[in-house]
């Protein structure tokens, strides 16, 4: 999953000062799972920001939305008429940077501010708390490492280690963070596959990740297709 | 955004206190209203569903109780008493809304004969339905048996008369000391226009039995005995009193029996104390004044010494019904035993007197009419019958469901000509509470009220228990564990986060493509619909889905009106209160001093977003009051409301303002001793906070 926080109101209130119409868009997918952009999180932004402006002695409307899922045109286009009907000056979504792309790329003319800060894919390892467990590269090693990832969980990324700041089984920039070094080596000798990380890894291609730049998947099933043959015709 | 609740699937199973009440009372509506204040709105809820409802506040079998899921964590919730106390406090209420229905919209007439709740309940539902009713009743006073049988220390008759009022006022006639039958026959009120005669006659007559000596000089029969006791001149008895009968008749009759001064009062029954009809808490208390209880014993033969009777000689019983379940009592003839007795009175039964079918259509014998269960028609056409006249002995509560079902029948008759199938039909329940939700709920004792002593009580015939107060009432009600009525999910909007699965107390939420709580676990504490990121949880009741707006709706009119004063609103524990009037004292007052009191069935169910709400139209203080110390009913409550309030300072201050514009309070002792306290010395933070504010600026 995706996992957000939200922004402080500060920072989101200077995005939106010179705007009197407002719409507040929540995310019901991953921004809600992890509480930072769901629709009752909307409310609490909204109700923050009408408090500030009011404070401010500003007269803004401030409406609110939460969408199933804002990466998607099918739940994203009902909100153009909304915006188009409601004349809404500026958007601030609580969806992902996703979302936030998506309604920009969507609602053309109309200003789209983050609400939170994205900030990695994780899993909830408690009520509460998440945790980064993949970096998204594009080609995943995992079988090679236990399934941990040294990508994601290694603050250096490296694919042989652990390094040398691996000390009990934290990590050396913060005594908070566990080694993913560590972790890997615990679990492949739990899983008596230790022997493995013998062999060393070479440099990886990093062209699948960030480095080839923008990435694209397709999937032909269900990518659009052209008229079938015969069709169209009289 | 979507301000829709989620609506509850239609119901289908209820909770055992609404299933099991003949009725069914809406329980967990009633005892919400009274934790809300709402006496009157429980009135009206109440008289719906059971127009003798100050009656049944006394004496009903309640059922409720009996079915109680409450009873698996300590006790089951006072219910009965509650409903008196209702009844109680909305005396002057109940007096003022009673309005008569001046015009029938129907014009067609119903007559009923007897005057008991059956016949009551019926007709003041075919009056609410437009129908002129006349009621026929042979005695000078209405009631039947609750007003001719029923001892005052347990009914009072004032109260008889509280429901019948009522009805009356609905422009139901009553005729009194005409006897259907004898003055007036069924076959004439047709002739004289009545388009529909119900029989509610009841049973009036005691059973006698064929022993020798049964006509000694002393022995008397439970009804005429106890219809004795309430007329001026009460019965004469001699020192020894015996009553054969373990029913409630037969413990009502030697309880008066006690009170009209014998001193060895014995109750000789056919059946083992486990099995005595009579209700468990009657018989105790009919111990308690002293009364003997010989079990499993019959009645032989009364002896007498120049006819009068001096004492009876007892067989013992064996066995009262046989294998198909008949009433066929066996005797060990072997094992007897002699009892003295200056009066002998048999309490083994009551027939109906059918003399209201004299010269009519409608066929009936040995007491019973001849009857329908699912139509409730007589052989008569026109005629329908209702009550113990033909259903047998059975409680207040079971005569006003069958008036419902009488006035249903006769409706539909009349409308279409045809008979209404009315099959006997069980509600489903829940069931009980399961062991592992009971074990998490927070136990909470009954509110006792103490009997009067024994020794005092049996000196005559006055009210031997008190109503709750007001405080008791409130405190009972909140032991209410509303079943049923928890959580819903609106399954389009929740995102199966498990965020209520990780945050429910008791352990009940669970998500498989969706949350759900289950009906009967879910304890409605509401914890998972504060802090649900989807808002897509509400609770069914209590909940505090519309209070944002309606608060906001207070703080804009009242900063409409009077801008100088800082105001701060101030979310209240309604489970605090000893009383109403402090309360709606504050929310009249408080508001000109700058602060606006909300009463929230349990503040821990108050959101971020709830909490934040008052500042969005100007409030400049938020207080929230909780429960006292131990006081909150679920588990973790507190800790996750005081998170949630961090959260909201937490807002507070990232849009620059002071975060101590919240204020968290516990209440100490009552609402009634420390809010007031709260609220000053609230208001003195926020004053200075405000000023220095100012100050600051310039």
């Amino acid at each position: 999953m995706i996992v957000a926080e939200r922004k402080p109101l500060s920072e989101i209130r200077g995005f939106v000062e010179d705007y009197h119409r407002l719409l507040i868009v929540g995310c019901g997918t991953c921004a809600t799972v992890c509480l930072a952009g769901g629709e009752a999180e909307v409310k609490v932004v909204a109700s923050g920001l009408r408090i500030s402006f009011l404070r401010d002695g500003k007269e803004v409307e401030i409406l609110e939305s939460c969408v199933t899922r804002q990466c998607e045109p099918e739940f994203v286009e009902p909100l153009k008429e909304k915006v188009l009907d409601e004349a809404v000056e500026a958007v601030v979504s609580l969806g992902c940077g996703v979302g936030v792309n998506f309604l920009a790329q969507t609602l053309e003319t109309v200003p789209v501010f983050p609400g939170v800060n994205t900030k990695f894919f994780g899993a909830a390892v408690e009520p509460g708390v998440w945790v980064e467990m993949c970096a998204g590269c594009g080609n995943c090693i995992l079988h090679l490492t236990g399934g941990i990832c040294p990508i994601a969980r290694c603050s250096k990324s490296i694919l042989n280690g652990p390094c040398g700041g691996s000390r009990d089984g934290k990590c050396e920039i913060d005594p908070e963070i566990e080694c993913g070094w560590a972790l890997i080596v615990e679990r492949m000798k739990r899983l008596g596959t230790l022997d493995k990380l013998e062999e060393i890894l070479p440099p990886r291609d990093w062209s699948t990740s960030r480095h080839g730049g923008p990435r694209k998947v397709t999937h032909q099933e269900v990518a659009a297709v052209g008229p079938q043959q015969g069709e169209g015709e009289p | 955004m979507s301000e829709q609740l989620p609506v509850a699937e239609e119901e289908t199973t209820y909770a055992p206190c609404t299933a099991s009440c003949p009725v069914h009372t809406d329980t967990r509506q009633f005892v919400e209203c009274i934790v809300e204040g709402r006496y009157e709105d429980a009135l009206e809820l109440l008289l719906d569903a059971n127009p003798f409802s100050s009656v049944c506040g006394r004496i009903c079998h309640h059922p409720c109780e009996q079915s109680c899921r409450r009873a698996k964590v300590d006790a089951p919730v006072g219910l009965m008493r509650l409903k008196r106390f209702v009844m109680e406090a909305t005396r002057e209420y109940r007096a003022s809304r009673r309005k008569a229905m001046d015009v029938a919209r129907d014009g067609r007439r119903i007559a009923v004969v007897g005057s008991g709740p059956s016949g009551l309940t019926a007709a003041r539902d075919l009056a609410r339905g437009g129908f002129k009713v006349v009621v026929f009743e042979r005695d000078p006073m209405p009631g039947g048996l609750l007003g001719h049988a029923i001892p005052r220390y347990r009914l009072p008759y004032a109260v008889v008369k509280e429901d019948i009022d009522d009805i009356l006022s609905l422009g139901v006639r009553l005729e009194t000391g005409v006897e259907v039958g004898k003055d007036l026959r069924i076959d004439d009120l047709f002739e004289e226009g009545f388009a529909s005669v119900l029989i509610a006659t009841g049973l009036s007559e005691s059973r006698a039995l064929a022993v020798s000596g049964i006509d000694s000089r002393g022995v008397l029969l439970a009804l005429p005995f106890l219809r004795a006791v309430l007329s001026p001149q009460p019965p004469t008895l001699g020192d020894s009193v015996v009553v054969i009968g373990g029913g409630n008749v037969a413990v009502d009759v030697a309880r008066s029996a006690r009170r009209l001064g014998a001193q060895r009062v014995t109750m000789v029954c056919l059946e083992s104390r486990s099995k005595m009809p009579a209700w468990q808490w009657e018989i105790e208390e009919t111990e308690e004044e002293g009364i003997h209880i010989m079990d499993s014993w019959g009645p032989a033969a009364v002896f007498n010494e120049d006819g009068a009777v001096r004492g009876l000689e007892l067989k013992r019983c064996t066995a009262v019904f046989d294998a198909e379940g008949r009433f066929n009592p066996e005797f060990d003839m072997s094992d007897t035993a002699t009892v003295v007795a200056d009066n002998v009175v048999l309490a083994i039964g009551q027939r109906g007197d059918l003399t209201c079918l004299e010269g009519s259509r409608v066929e009936g014998e040995d007491g019973r009419i001849g009857w329908e269960g699912e139509t409730l028609a007589t052989s008569a056409p026109g005629v329908f019958a209702c009550g113990e006249v033909v259903t047998g002995q059975g409680s207040a509560v079971e005569a006003v469901f069958d008036g419902h079902r009488a006035a249903a029948a006769i409706a539909h008759y009349l409308a279409t000509g045809d008979l209404l199938q009315q099959p006997a039909m069980e509600l489903p329940h829940i069931g009980d509470l399961p062991d592992e939700v009971a074990a998490k709920v927070k136990t909470l004792s009954p509110v006792a009220v103490s009997s009067r002593p024994a020794e005092e009580r049996v000196e005559d015939f006055a009210e031997i228990e008190r109503g709750f107060t007001e405080a008791e009432a409130l405190a009972e009600a909140r032991r209410c564990m509303a079943c049923t009525t928890g959580a819903l999910v609106d399954e389009a909007k929740c995102a199966a986060c498990l965020t209520c699965v990780r945050i429910c107390p008791f352990g009940v939420a669970t998500v498989d493509q969706t949350a759900a709580m289950p009906r009967d676990e879910c304890q409605a504490c509401g914890l998972c619909a504060a802090q649900c990121p989807a808002a897509a949880i509400a609770l069914k009741r209590f909940g505090t889905n519309q209070m944002k707006e309606r608060v906001q709706g207070l703080v804009a009119e009242l900063k409409r009106s009077d801008s100088s004063e800082p105001l701060i609103v101030s979310y209240c524990c309604l489970f605090e209160m000893t009383g109403r009037d402090f309360i709606r004292r504050a929310q009249q007052e408080y508001p000109q001093r700058g602060v606006l009191p909300v009463m929230v069935p349990c503040v821990a169910r108050l959101s971020v977003a709830d909490m934040l709400g008052p500042f969005e139209v100007g409030a400049e203080g938020l207080v929230i009051i909780a429960c006292s110390e131990d006081g909150c009913l679920y588990p973790t409550a507190e800790q996750r409301l005081l998170a949630r309030v961090r959260s909201a300072k937490g807002v507070l201050a990232e849009i620059g303002l002071e975060p101590e514009r919240i204020d968290y309070w516990k209440t100490e002792g009552s609402a009634e001793v420390s809010w007031r306290a709260f609220w000053a010395l609230s208001r003195r933070k926020l004053s200075r906070m405000l000023t220095a504010g100012e100050e600051d600026r310039e």
